[in-house]
C-alpha cells in the first residue's frame, strides 16, 4: 500500500455507519440513565490550563498529555485526559453555592497522550455522573444502581461489581503491619504477586490476597483484618440486590485518588463476557480553592467498549423512495419511524436500504 | 458454560508443571507433551478447560487480553511487560532460575561509561537496571542464542536468563550481576479473575496444592 493518505494518527479512528450512530445512541442512552435519577448534564471543555487540570482531584495525570500553547497569551494547554476533574473544578467554583448533594452528568471524548498496552486508542468517549458532598454508603450505592440501570437499558446484562478499598492498605501499614517500602508493597498487592510477599514484613498482607473473591467469602474474612471496613462493604452490598458482588481490598490500578471505597463494572454483552471493564468509580475528594476537601463519588462509563461489542445498533428501517414518489408518502413514512432515501436521479439505486415504495406500500427487499 | 483456556508455555516448564496441573485437577490430553505434534489447542478430562501451548512470552499476551483466562509464565516475563491486567496470585516454584546480566571473562568493569550495549530479549528490564547505575543501555534484541553476540562482537555484554550457568561456561562468560531471580508463577486475568468464578476456584486448587508441598 502505497496510499497513505488516509492514515490517521495511531490511535485515532473514524467510526462509520452503524457505528458512529451506535456509539451516539449509546451516550444518550447512558446519560439519559443518569438524567432519570436527577443528574444533570454539565459539559466542560476540551481544552483547559494545563496546570488547572490536576489541581480539583490530585489525580496524578501521568504526564502523557496532548498539549500545546495557547497561541494568543503563551500559557500552557491541554486536551482533556478526564472529565471528572473537570466537573470538580465546576462543583468547586461556579457550583460552590449549589445545594448539597449535588448531581452532575456528563458525557464527551477524552484524549491521552499515551496508548494502553491493551487497547490502542488514545480518543475515548467518557460519560459518567458525580454525585459531591457525600461519599458514605448510600451515595455509592445510588451511583452504582444508577450505572447498572444505564448500563442495563444500553443492552449489558449479567453485571458484576468489584469492590476495592484504596486507603486501606496504607492505613495498615501505618499502624498493624508496618512496612519499609510502600510503594513496592503497594505494587506487589497490585498485581496479587504472591511471590512478592513472601518477605517477612510483607507475608500479612497475603490475607487481604485471601480476602478477594465473591462478597459472601471475601467480607467474614476482610472483617477479621478490616471490622468497620468491612461491616461498611457489607451494608453497601446489601443495598445492590441482582448483582454479582465481589471484593478486593488490595486492587489499586488507577484508584490512586480515590478514598474508602472504588468499584469497577463488568459485564456480559449477547452471552459473551467483556474482555476488560466497562466502568468503574468511587469515593473521592474534591479540592477547593480554599485548600479544603469535599466529600464526593463518581462513577464513569466507557461508551466505546459497547460500541465495539455491537450494542446500540439503530433498529431504524431505511426505505428507498424511487423518483416522483409524493412528498406527502415521504413524510408520513418518516412519521411511521422510517428512514427515507429519495432517489434524486433514475440512475440512484436502493442499495443499502431495506425497504422499497412500490407506489402503494413498503415492499421489503429480496 | 464458560470456555476457560490455560496457557502453557513450550519446553522445560512445561514438563515441570504438569505434576501441579493434575494435583489441581486438570489432565491435559497426552499430545500437549509431544513435542512433534503440529496441534496447538488440547483438551483436557474437563469439557470446560483446554489448554494452548505457546511461546513464554506469549502466554502473558495470551492471557493480558482475555484470549487465555490462565497461565503459567516466569514472572522475568511478566516484569518484561508489566501488563497491568495480569495478576500472579500463585508462586508454583517451578523453572527456578535468574537474569543476569554476562560478559566474557575478563571484561574491565563499567566505571566512568554512560552507554553501555547490551544484546538480549528483555530490553525494558535491561533498561531499567542499567538506569538504576546511571548508565543508559542500547539493546540488540535478540530471540534466542544471545551468548553468540559477545563472541561475534555483536554487543560487549548479555542479558539472559541464567540456571546452572553451564552454557555461559561453554562460551567463556561469566555471570556478572543478578537483575532478577526467576521463578514461574500462575497468571490470571484481571477480568476473568473477578467475573469467573471458575478462574478463582483453580487459583485457590493451585494454592492449596503448594500448600500441601510446603507442608
Amino acid at each position: 500500500m502505497t496510499d497513505r493518505v488516509a492514515l490517521l494518527p495511531s490511535g485515532f479512528r473514524d467510526r462509520l455507519p452503524p457505528a458512529a450512530e451506535a456509539a451516539s445512541a449509546l451516550t444518550r442512552t447512558l446519560v439519559d440513565g443518569f438524567a432519570a435519577r436527577g443528574y444533570e448534564r454539565v459539559s466542560p471543555p476540551l481544552v483547559e490550563h494545563e496546570a488547572g487540570l490536576a489541581s480539583w482531584l490530585g489525580k496524578p495525570l501521568g504526564g502523557a498529555l496532548f498539549r500545546t500553547t495557547d497561541p494568543t497569551t503563551g500559557e500552557g494547554l491541554a486536551l482533556r485526559p478526564d472529565i471528572t476533574g473537570q466537573v470538580a473544578r465546576i462543583a468547586a467554583t461556579r457550583l460552590a453555592a449549589a445545594p448539597r448533594p449535588l448531581r452532575l452528568a456528563y458525557a464527551g471524548p477524552v484524549l491521552r497522550g499515551r496508548a494502553g498496552q491493551l487497547s490502542p486508542e488514545r480518543e475515548l468517549t467518557q460519560t459518567g455522573a458525580e454525585l459531591i458532598g457525600t461519599d458514605d454508603v448510600a451515595a455509592l450505592a445510588e451511583l452504582i444502581t444508577t450505572a447498572v440501570e444505564a448500563l442495563t437499558a444500553a443492552g449489558v446484562s449479567g453485571l458484576s461489581v468489584d469492590l476495592t478499598t484504596p486507603d486501606l492498605v496504607a492505613e495498615l501499614a501505618a499502624v498493624p503491619w508496618p512496612v519499609s517500602d510502600l510503594p513496592g508493597l503497594l505494587a506487589a498487592l497490585d498485581g496479587k504477586d504472591w511471590g512478592l510477599l513472601e518477605i517477612r514484613e510483607r507475608a500479612p498482607y497475603r490475607a487481604l490476597l485471601e480476602a478477594a473473591g465473591e462478597a459472601a467469602n471475601a467480607l467474614p474474612l476482610l472483617a477479621k483484618i478490616a471490622p468497620d471496613l468491612s461491616a461498611r462493604l457489607a451494608a453497601l452490598a446489601a443495598l445492590l440486590p441482582g448483582v454479582r458482588i465481589t471484593i478486593d481490598p488490595t486492587e489499586r490500578h488507577g484508584f490512586e485518588y480515590h478514598s474508602w471505597c472504588a468499584f469497577s463494572l463488568f459485564g456480559h454483552v449477547n452471552g459473551q463476557p467483556l474482555r476488560a471493564e466497562i466502568g468503574r468509580g468511587g469515593a473521592y475528594r474534591v479540592r477547593h480553592p480554599d485548600g479544603t476537601e469535599e466529600r464526593a463519588a463518581g462513577v464513569s462509563l466507557y461508551v466505546d467498549m459497547l460500541v465495539d461489542a455491537g450494542l446500540g445498533a439503530s433498529a431504524r428501517r431505511r426505505i428507498f423512495l424511487p423518483e416522483g414518489t409524493l412528498t406527502e408518502t415521504g413524510a408520513q413514512l418518516r412519521a411511521d419511524g422510517w428512514a427515507t432515501v429519495q432517489a434524486l436521479s433514475p440512475d440512484d439505486s436502493a442499495e443499502g436500504c431495506s425497504h422499497v415504495w412500490n407506489g402503494r406500500e413498503a415492499v421489503a427487499k429480496g | 458454560m464458560q470456555q476457560l483456556v490455560i496457557a502453557l508455555p513450550k519446553g522445560r516448564i512445561l514438563k515441570e508443571a504438569l505434576p501441579l496441573l493434575r494435583e489441581a485437577g486438570i489432565h491435559p490430553e497426552a499430545a500437549l507433551f509431544d513435542e512433534d505434534s503440529r496441534a496447538l489447542r488440547f483438551a483436557t478430562n474437563r469439557p470446560d478447560v483446554s489448554v494452548i501451548r505457546v511461546r513464554s512470552f506469549d502466554v502473558a499476551t495470551f492471557v493480558a487480553f482475555g484470549a487465555a483466562q490462565i497461565g503459567i509464565v516466569g514472572n522475568d516475563v511478566l516484569a518484561e511487560f508489566d501488563y497491568s491486567e495480569l495478576y500472579s496470585p500463585v508462586d508454583l516454584g517451578i523453572g527456578r532460575c535468574r537474569l543476569s546480566v554476562a560478559e566474557p571473562l575478563g571484561t574491565p568493569p563499567i566505571t566512568s561509561e554512560s552507554h553501555v550495549r547490551v544484546a538480549t530479549k528483555y530490553p525494558h528490564l535491561t533498561k531499567l537496571h542499567f538506569a538504576g547505575q546511571g548508565i543508559q543501555a542500547e539493546c540488540v534484541k535478540l530471540n534466542g542464542a544471545m551468548e553468540l553476540a559477545p563472541l561475534l562482537g555483536l554487543a560487549p555484554r548479555i542479558v539472559d536468563l541464567v540456571s546452572t550457568g553451564k552454557t555461559l561456561k561453554e562460551n567463556g562468560l561469566v555471570e556478572r550481576e543478578v537483575i532478577l531471580e526467576v521463578t514461574s508463577r500462575l497468571i490470571v486475568n484481571r477480568a476473568a479473575f473477578k467475573t469467573m468464578p471458575e478462574v478463582a476456584r483453580l487459583v485457590d486448587a493451585f494454592r492449596a496444592v503448594l500448600g500441601r508441598a510446603a507442608a
